[in-house]
């Protein structure tokens, strides 16, 4: 029993990441009718980017106090969701605008072309091989009940979870969330209404970008490592997340996002680490496949 | 008086498909006009352009003396055009109150929008009582009114309604064309794309017959009443 909460925990922690790249996913699908395929890697460069402040700053070197270690780790943060939010609105402006329109797989193409870029040019920088980002979070255990967590995993939880409350704070109680959601739903008709949709799909590419930069920021830290390719199998996983959840709630795009944290640490830990993968898409294509439009979805997609 | 809204030479098309030809109309300040046709005339491919959701092949759009066939839609609310969609088109996955919201997006005055919202409740009481619903959970008629009531927000100088009283029962249907006259009263001009003629003729200044993408005729709605075609084929004799 103790195992099975144990594993629960750690799976709602890991969880949280998924759910925030996925939500990523979600949100300039919904938007904008595209599938940012270049999204993963945006969440990649988020790693890389508290890779290169950390190192720079030699700021691991030595243990760091409690309250020293969450000013660096804030100031990374700040740092990788501004590096990621910028990239994201060159890639929104670039590549994904004048891609846009009738025929859907182009700005599929575009985006696609974008993330094998971004990953040779980290494998240009950084070498193939995942270096290690120090974690500048002091290593505690805390123990409730007899449940371990780590100060790393909740880090990762919290900020997750801050994220998705203030992505969920935007898009419900905001001015330009309301015209977001507006022109999630009808463009024409927001158009019409005095939005700039142009704008808003700035924004759009931004916020998920920087939502990104976070979570890519969040797991270098955790599995204190960053590598090229990383974007890849997370962002495949967190991607299927969205399509499970089928886009329609925030809330149902974070609940999937968990359960499959839960669902890896549960296979992980009773069964297999080797199986985890297999596991997590055999029951993510299995939901897909009875209910295609997600499990909280609706119509088309 | 020159006229508020000018067209002139009117040229929409989707690819190879010619939707309006060189169409001109007017609508002069405090005027209702209406664009009769059937379905596919045209009507809607004209309203379009206007508002700047489709780009016109040709012609010109003036508004108030000024061109305003280059620009984006909202830039066009912004200039003082509200349009009124064919088939209501509310945001349903957003509530009542919030639709409403939308429709003043363009005026960033927060107090002043409130009291446009407090006003459009008035002339709408159903409005009022639904505010916290989701839009799409309205019937018809409803969410006819919520989508008029939303483009009142943008205290526009002109309205564009396409289609208003499309699928709505004929009771509602009256009071949909009072409710334009009202509109009408509070010194809002009013361009109609409609197939109902019978209503639309009770109610407009002006009148312009559209078929297949070409002005057939126009006069005032007393002329047009009274013409043979248009009694033959659009009021049923």
């Amino acid at each position: 029993m103790e195992q099975f909460v144990q594993q629960l925990v750690n799976g709602i922690m890991a969880g949280s990441t998924y759910a925030v790249v996925a939500l990523g996913f979600g949100l300039v699908f919904s938007v904008m009718r595209v599938v940012n395929l270049a999204h993963p890697e945006i969440f990649m460069i988020g790693a890389y980017v508290a890779f290169v402040v950390i190192t720079g700053l030699h700021a691991a070197d030595e243990g760091l106090g409690v309250l020293a270690a969450v000013a660096v780790f804030l100031g990374v943060l700040l740092v990788a969701m501004l590096a990621t939010g910028v990239a994201g609105l060159v890639l929104e402006r670039l590549v994904i605008r004048p891609t846009r329109g009738t025929y859907i797989l182009t700005p599929f193409i575009a985006t696609a072309g974008v993330s094998i870029a971004l990953q040779n040019s980290a494998q240009r920088l950084f070498g193939p091989d995942p270096v290690r980002v120090p974690s500048v979070i002091p290593p505690y255990t805390f123990t409730l009940g007899g449940v371990r967590v780590t100060s790393m995993q909740l880090a990762t939880f919290l900020t997750a979870v801050a994220i998705m409350l203030a992505l969920r704070y935007y898009v419900h109680s905001t001015r330009w969330g309301r015209a977001t959601r507006a022109v999630a739903e009808k463009p024409d008709v927001a158009a019409a209404c005095g939005v700039n949709v142009n704008l808003v799909s700035q924004l759009t590419v931004g916020i998920a970008s920087i939502m990104a930069g976070a979570a890519g920021v969040a797991l270098g830290l955790l599995y204190t490592s960053a590598a090229p390719f990383m974007g890849l199998l997370y962002g495949l996983k967190s991607f299927i997340c969205m399509l499970v959840a089928g886009n329609r709630h925030i809330e149902a795009i974070m609940a999937v996002g968990l359960l499959l944290g839960v669902v890896e640490a549960m296979v992980t830990g009773y069964i297999s680490s080797n199986l985890r993968d297999a596991v997590a898409f055999a029951l993510l294509l299995a939901v897909l496949f009875f209910r295609p439009q997600g499990l909280f979805g609706s119509y088309e997609v | 008086m020159s006229a508020l809204l000018q067209v002139n030479g009117l040229e929409v098309a989707y690819g190879p498909v010619r939707a309006v030809r060189g169409v001109d109309l007017e609508v002069h300040q405090g005027e209702i006009r209406a664009i009769l046709g059937a379905n596919g005339a045209g009507k809607s491919s004209i309203i379009r352009a206007i508002m700047g959701l489709v780009k016109p092949r040709g012609g010109t759009v003036a508004f108030g003396g000024r061109a305003l066939d280059k620009l984006l839609p909202h830039k066009v609310n912004e200039w003082g055009i509200a349009w009124v969609p064919e088939g209501r088109q509310v945001f349903s996955t957003l509530t009542v109150e919030e639709n409403l919201l939308m429709g003043a997006f363009g005026r960033r005055n927060g107090q002043a929008t409130d009291t446009r919202q407090e006003h459009i409740m008035d002339m709408f009481p159903t409005l009022r009582e639904r505010r916290t619903q989701l839009a799409g959970s309205l019937s018809g008629g409803e969410q006819q009114m919520l989508a008029i009531g939303r483009a009142l927000m943008s205290n526009p100088r002109l309205l564009l309604m396409d289609e208003p009283s499309l699928g709505l029962a004929p009771k509602v249907v009256r009071s949909l064309f009072d409710l334009v006259e009202e509109i009408r009263a509070r010194g809002i001009s009013i361009l109609m794309a409609e197939q109902n003629a019978r209503q639309a003729l009770r109610v407009a200044d002006y009148a312009y017959l559209l078929e297949v993408g070409e002005i057939r005729g126009g006069g005032s709605a007393r002329e047009m009443e009274a013409s043979e075609t248009i009694r033959r084929v659009y009021l049923g004799g």
